[in-house]
């Protein structure tokens, strides 16, 4: 910190002062209407105002200064004082779409001089979906992007996608808020978002180097604009319901007796079994709530932003929650004509409590038991536990705080240079807590002696970087450089106990003591259970070197060079740096002469990329072999004495995964950029990838112990577009947006010289079966199991056909896949692809007079879902409802095996893959603004009020809860495990602006 | 700036170099005393490992004909139900479970065997770890190479990649040198200390070696190694037979060799799973009620033999204070199950083996399993000794454990005085199935001694192929060709 003082004292030059007079003057749009609150400023100097309210404006300024007139959506004009005392300025409208500013990492650039494939979403956008988690919002909304909820619990992390999966460990993006490189934004308020840019193609990502091989979102949160002129106040409030979009399908107690009843005669009576619907029992609508308080503004050398903002979850299933506590303090001071410091700075405490995993156990519970004895107690509920007694025993909850912040340094050196120097903060502290009072409702469904868990985790880290920018313009070219080096470091650390035998239930007693943690008989630790370490993810260090030339001819031609080289801690001295090229190019073939004769044509640009960039999302121990620490149990009485040997033997010889990125582009604007389209085409190869391959077991590692090679290779190849129709009739403004995005994903490479797997296996289930597998031609994740084909009808049939030695008549004949006479393991092969094969987004907006209104419509088709939630079954559960089809003798069914508890017909196969295409109305929403001239009456500038729904309704064959279904695990992918159900969401909200 | 940079990047050479936090390096261990102690400590962790069991479910019983897979009907039927009937193939569930585990202590028993030698400290004591590992390594090479045959041979803790199969004249040429260092350098039982008890003892190298010897024929050196164990004196049946697998014969004067653990209900916090596999399953919850005694085991007793309720738990039986209930669920697994004729072929029950006093699971997670209890010693001897022309002798033995078992009703269990070797055999075989029924011996007993086919024919055994397991298709996969299978699988 010190060196950073200095350096930052070094840059302070103080320029002289020049004579001045008055300048008055009159803002107008292009029909003399007055424009009032647009920005003037006079060039490289801090002096600026604004326009009244008839547009007017007074200001001091030199003979030879310029001055500068903006105003946001109108085209900015620079004109030279040159003597003058009166200018009047008519501001034109411009096109926004061209002349639009997009954040790219390192810097900013105009819409027209870009390269690179980067897709931008404004705040409008961000507050329309009622979520935690601004990542949602892009759900239909960016073109290459797939964002899945992987439950519908309050908190629970989506998961992000970016042209396809490109790896096997962790394919999320990275996140750059305002400069600070993070993993995830859930601690963000979307109201304080202004906007996000996607990174999608190798020359908009290659300068994060290392880490931009899954995609990079750059997140730019809100500023006072220099326009507001005075504060700014406002408010947005929102309440909303959730309900339960859809339940499952399954059988009533008496519908379950008749189908026990064809396996086992158990019931004498069908029709006097209970009924008891236990999805019934567990969902309830649920409330969320969020207020949202910002001033934002500008003074003469000061910007400021604002904002405190609360939001409140329910969950629809009982001892769910979230609440959290939102503070955005974002500053920008000019100090000096040369220096500007600017800090941006979130604080986010929250509070989660989260469910047990009763939406599995409802969905098996058989629906024959009641769920309270008459006593009122829990009733025992076989196999499964009672669902309400888990829920009643249940305390689970996190709670902690997360502060990101970035403090920046911008020096004007020279006239062309700028250098800036900037150290960000990324600080966690979280606690989970988790208590289980002592009960007992069956002898399955018990705990013994109160029982109370706490973990705390910390997670720090530092990035400072200081980049050099120069920029200039020589008549038709321009150049713009910027190059930099940054240093990050990461620490953490996680520190558990349990402890049993708490003296009270009560929250106030939740907190350890040591009689909770040791047997006092024995003096061992044989109550409780410490633990402590650093998260192996989040404990690294970085050095980096950036470089980026970007060169524009006559706004024509434009080129962009990057190049990035890493250096990091995860990785063996020998292999500890990578370096991360891109090149791209793009001809605005518009701005041609021979264009103007195509004058319908008002943009068309062609584009292309090439580019290296890495992933290094790994454990920063893989490449040590470590030992490990256990307990031995000797003596008499028995007693623990510890132990250590050897752990796993790890990979020195691990370097950085690789992707190589090609990118083609065309952007085309017509009739005026009423309809505009733009179209994409990349080819993305990831190689190197890190992946756990086996070992043989006799080197004594352990069962299934894998070791980390750079062993693998994906491709992912697609396209993308974006096309847009914007139009007014009469004084209705209306936009229709399509998006389209293919996905082709193909693994090249698993396994190989270093040895050992051709395959890798994933998506386990409760049972331990594998039900996904990765080969090469197939799709990451690739569902893997039996192919069925029909049902034995009778022991005829049965011996004309291979099949399992267990198989009866009523069993699915099962598909020799292999054509070896018999029916094993191997004949498990490819049943489906959790990957979808297009992802749509429909946008529909429209405004008249007050009202706005909008339509998103999003959908995924060609994956495949496995409903793993119907598979594993050793025990009596309920059944879905097509299970009253069952075959129950010759002919009876085709489709539908003999009813059974488990066995054969529950094995991995084609019978529990469903497709999981879908189209859902994401959401529709009606606002008004009221009439301003009603609003200032009250001294408010604008009252919006608006109702809203988002997952309105979902089209899907899918029988689950909802086909949305996500899994951080690339090899869990697709898989309904049972998960918390996903709601539709009901909002009436209100926004005011002072 | 750049200035500034210079001067940081020199300042930190060492920024990018994180070592591991918590976590020793393997090159920085065993390097002291206390460092061979801990490794020491680590392999005896390795026989407290669920998959140590057979890969965790008592396949061994299963495959016999003392027990079938018990749990609920469905529970594993495709998995461990297949060990019952031998319809199990090389992707057989445990397969790869068990040899791992094994592989594993063998591995951290090489790290001692190779490491601590060059520690400086105590003699005696530096010889000790190591008989102590060695004992334990010798242990996991005669499961492996009853169950597969020739394995293998590693000795080294970071052996090469890829490895053939060694001859199974090898492995147990290995085992016995493993097994004669441990008998020259370890303790006998009464040596130990209290807080020592449980670590391997010069008495149970002996027996084990008495074992080994009985698997490869040697009657010679089995009778010579069974008979130094019994004269010895440091062992003597528990009075009840309920004791040599129960908590009160824990480090009991039955006890040779035992597994300790704690009534915690994971591996990590010292628990053992082997017995909450097999504990009653429903009311009391126990555990998961694997390992159901057959009928045929149940009709095997001789008229009286107190070992059967020693043996079978049957619902409605009270244990220390607790009624068994079992699973009340008839649709998860009925209490009696007929067949078309309206035979008996299978009765709700549990091993009574692995019961300890408690209502709950963790106090099931706190049984000592019995590797080698003296009981079986005796019958070691008795069978070697038949089958060296001692048939006197051996009758003394048998006998011993008959008169055990009897518990002091002379009405039953009368001594054997059979001579005729050929029958004493069969006798002491019979003895063998009674006295040690469930605890993993059967099926072993069957195959070296040539019954199997016709003891297990009938359940689906086929000679030339089931006298040894399939090497997991997974381990012959990733060996890429160095592994070959076992025949006929």
């Amino acid at each position: 910190m010190k060196k950073l003082f200095l350096f930052f004292i070094s840059q302070v030059i103080l320029l002289p002062l020049f004579s001045q007079q008055q300048v008055n003057g009159k803002i107008t749009d292009e029909k003399n209407i007055p424009v009032a609150g647009a920005s003037v400023q006079v060039k490289n100097t801090l002096r600026g105002t604004f326009s009244d309210i008839d547009g007017g404006f007074v200001i001091v300024a030199s003979s030879n200064d310029t001055l500068v007139l903006s105003m946001l959506g109108m085209a900015t004009q620079k004109i030279p004082v040159a003597g003058q005392t009166v200018i009047n300025v008519k501001l034109l409208e411009e096109s926004k779409e061209l002349n639009e500013v997009v954040v790219i990492g390192y810097g900013t650039v105009r819409k027209s001089d870009l390269t690179g494939s980067v897709a931008s979403v404004k705040s409008v956008d961000l507050t329309k979906i009622t979520s935690l988690n601004p990542e949602q919002a892009l759900q239909g909304k960016v073109t290459g992007v797939q964002v899945t909820s992987t439950s519908g619990a309050p908190g629970a992390l989506p998961t992000l996608r970016i042209r396809g999966v490109g790896t096997f460990g962790n394919s999320s993006p990275i996140f750059v808020v305002d400069g600070v490189i993070l993993d995830d934004i859930s601690f963000l308020n979307s109201e304080d978002i202004a906007s996000m840019e996607i990174l999608k193609d190798a020359s908009a990502t290659a300068i994060y180097g290392s880490r931009g091989a899954n995609g990079v979102i750059l997140v730019t949160t809100k500023t006072g604009q220099k326009g507001e002129g005075k504060a700014v106040f406002s408010y947005s409030g929102e309440y909303s319901v959730q309900i339960l979009a859809k339940k499952i399908d399954l059988l009533t107690g008496p519908e379950y007796a008749t189908v026990v009843n064809e396996i086992t005669p158990t019931y004498n009576n069908v029709n006097l079994v209970p009924n008891t619907d236990w999805q019934s029992l567990i969902f309830h609508p649920a409330s969320i709530q969020s207020h949202q308080l910002s001033a934002s503004g500008a003074t003469q050398n000061n910007q400021y932003y604002l904002s405190m903002g609360y939001f409140k979850q329910e969950g629809i299933v009982d001892r769910s929650s979230y609440e959290r506590v939102t503070f955005q303090l974002n500053n920008t001071y000019s100090l000096t004509k040369n220096i500007k410091v600017s800090n941006f700075m979130t604080i986010t405490p929250y509070k989660q409590q989260n469910a047990p995993d009763v939406t599995y156990s409802a969905y098996r519970a058989r629906p024959d038991l009641l769920p309270y004895n008459q006593d009122g107690s829990y009733a025992q509920v076989f196999n499964v536990g009672n669902p309400l007694a888990d829920l009643a025993y249940s305390n689970n909850y996190n709670k902690g705080v997360r502060g990101v912040g970035n403090l920046f340094t911008e020096a004007t050196i020279l006239k062309n240079f700028k250098a800036k120097t900037s150290i960000g903060l990324d600080a966690a502290y979280n606690q989970a807590i988790s208590f289980a009072p002592a009960y007992f409702v069956s002898p399955q469904q018990q705990n013994l002696l109160n029982t109370l868990t706490k973990g705390n985790s910390d997670n720090i880290t530092w990035l400072w970087e200081n980049t050099l920018s120069y920029n200039k313009q020589f008549g038709v070219h321009s150049i713009d450089i910027v190059s930099g080096y940054t240093m990050q470091k990461a620490t953490s650390e996680d520190f558990s106990m349990t402890g049993k035998n708490i003296i009270r239930t009560s929250p106030d007693f939740w907190y350890f003591n040591p009689n909770y943690i040791y047997d006092p008989t024995n003096g061992v630790n044989t109550l409780g259970n410490i633990s402590n370490g650093v998260d192996p993810n989040q404990n690294y260090s970085m050095i980096s070197y950036l470089f980026r030339a970007n060169y524009t001819y006559n706004s024509k031609y434009i080129l962009t060079a990057t190049f990035r080289r890493d250096g990091s801690s995860k990785f063996s001295p020998g292999n500890r740096y990578g370096n991360f090229p891109s090149f791209a190019a793009g001809w605005n073939v518009s701005k041609e002469h021979f264009m103007e004769n195509l004058p319908f044509i008002s943009n068309l640009k062609v584009r292309g990329s090439w580019g290296i960039i890495g992933n290094d999302k790994i454990a920063y121990t893989n490449q040590y072999s470590l030992t490990q620490t256990m307990i031995t149990v000797l003596g008499n009485p028995p007693t623990a004495n510890s132990a250590v040997t050897y752990s796993v033997s790890g990979n020195p010889n691990l370097k950085w995964e690789s992707t190589t990125q090609s990118d083609a582009g065309l952007e085309i604007g017509l009739f005026k950029n009423k309809l505009t389209g733009e179209f994409d085409y990349y080819n993305r190869v990831t190689s190197n990838i890190l992946i756990p391959l086996s070992t043989p077991d006799y080197l004594g590692n352990g069962q299934g112990a894998k070791v980390e090679f750079n062993a693998a290779s994906v491709k992912n190849t697609g396209f993308e577009s974006k096309i847009t129709w914007k139009d007014k009739i009469g004084q209705v403004g209306y936009s229709i947006t399509v998006l389209g995005s293919t996905i082709k994903n193909t693994v090249l490479k698993v396994g190989g010289s270093s040895g050992i797997d051709s395959v890798l296996y994933g998506g386990y289930l409760a049972n331990g079966l594998p039900v996904t597998q990765s080969r090469v031609g197939l799709p990451i994740g690739a569902f893997y199991g039996y192919k069925t084909n029909g049902i034995f009808q009778s022991v005829a049939d049965l011996n004309a056909y291979p099949h399992l030695s267990t198989a009866v008549p009523g069993d699915l004949r099962i598909v020799d896949v292999n054509n070896d006479g018999k029916i094993d393991g191997n004949d498990r092969t490819y049943i489906g692809s959790p990957i979808p094969k297009f992802i749509l987004g429909l946008n529909l907006e429209a405004d008249y007079k007050g009202f706005d209104f909008s339509v998103d419509i999003q959908g995924v088709y060609g994956n495949k879902i496995f409903n793993a939630k119907e598979v594993v079954r050793p025990d009596p559960y309920n059944w879905e409802k097509h299970v009253l089809g069952a075959w129950t003798g010759p002919g009876t069914s085709n489709t539908e095996p003999i009813a059974s508890y488990g066995g054969n017909n529950y094995l991995p196969s084609d019978k529990f893959i469903q497709d999981g295409s879908f189209t859902r109305l994401r959401n529709v929403t009606l606002g008004y603004t009221l009439p301003s001239g009603l609003t200032r009456k009250i001294a408010v500038s604008q009252i919006r009020i608006y109702i809203k729904g988002s997952n309105i309704y979902t089209l899907t064959k899918f029988t689950g809860y909802t086909p949305e279904i996500g899994s951080s695990d690339v090899l869990s992918n697709g898989i309904d495990y049972g998960t918390y159900p996903i709601t539709s969401v009901y909002s009436f909200g209100i926004n005011l602006t002072f | 700036m750049l200035f500034c940079m210079f001067i940081l990047i020199a300042g930190c050479t060492d920024f990018l170099q994180i070592d591991p936090q918590g976590d020793l390096t393997q090159a920085s261990f065993p390097t002291s005393s206390s460092d061979a102690l801990q490794a020491t400590n680590a392999v005896y962790a390795a026989v407290r490992n669920w998959y140590y069991n057979s890969g965790g479910y008592p396949i061994l019983d299963i495959m016999s004909d003392d027990a079938y897979k018990g749990s609920n009907t469905n529970d594993q039927l495709t998995t461990v139900g297949a060990y019952d009937n031998f319809t199990f193939n090389s992707t057989g569930d445990g397969l790869d479970r068990w040899w791992a585990t094994l592989y594993q202590g063998i591995r951290w028993a090489n790290v001692v065997i190779e490491k601590v030698p060059v520690i400086p400290m105590d003699t005696t004591l530096r010889n000790r770890y190591v008989g102590e590992v060695r004992f334990l390594r010798g242990l996991f090479y005669f499961d492996l190479v009853r169950a597969w045959g020739g394995v293998p041979e590693v000795t080294a803790s970071i052996p090469p990649l890829h490895l053939g199969r060694a001859t199974s004249d090898e492995i147990y040429s290995l085992i016995v040198s493993d097994l004669q260092y441990a008998e020259t350098h370890l303790t006998t039982k009464s040596e130990l200390i209290s807080s020592d008890m449980g670590r391997a003892t010069s008495g149970a190298a002996e027996a084990l070696l008495a074992k080994v010897y009985l698997f490869q024929k040697d009657f010679v050196n089995a009778e010579l190694y069974a008979l130094k164990v019994i004269q010895s004196n440091e062992y003597s049946l528990e009075p009840r037979f309920i004791d040599a697998n129960g908590v009160n014969g824990n480090n009991g004067v039955e006890s040779i060799f035992e597994v300790g653990a704690l009534g915690v209900e994971d591996y990590e916090g010292g628990g053992a799973q082997y017995a909450n596999t097999q504990g009653v399953r429903g009311s009391p919850n126990r555990g998961w009620g694997f390992n159901r005694p057959s009928i045929d085991l149940r009709k095997s007793f001789e008229p009286g033999d107190p070992r059967l309720k020693g043996t079978i738990i049957d619902l409605g039986d009270t244990l220390d204070g607790v009624l068994i209930i079992g699973d009340p669920d008839p649709a998860n697994d009925p209490v009696i199950k007929l067949n078309k004729n309206g035979d008996t072929i299978n009765i709700q029950c549990y091993n009574r083996k692995v019961w300890t006093p408690g209502n709950d699971t963790p106090t099931q997670w706190s049984h000592h399993r019995r590797l080698i209890r003296y009981a079986d010693v005796l019958l070691m001897a008795a069978e070697a000794m038949n089958e060296n022309g001692k048939p006197a002798d051996a009758l003394t033995y048998l006998n011993q454990v008959r008169k055990r078992a009897r518990g002091g009703n002379i009405s039953v269990l009368p001594d054997v005085t059979i001579t005729d070797k050929n029958l004493l055999r069969d006798k002491i075989l019979l003895e063998r199935r009674h006295e040690l029924a469930l605890e993993g011996e059967r099926f072993w007993d069957l195959v070296r001694t040539g019954n199997a086919a016709t003891v297990l024919g009938p359940l689906g055994f086929i000679p030339g192929k089931h006298e040894v397991l399939p090497i997991h298709q997974s381990e012959i996969d990733i060996s890429q060709g160095s592994l070959t299978q076992n025949p006929n699988y």
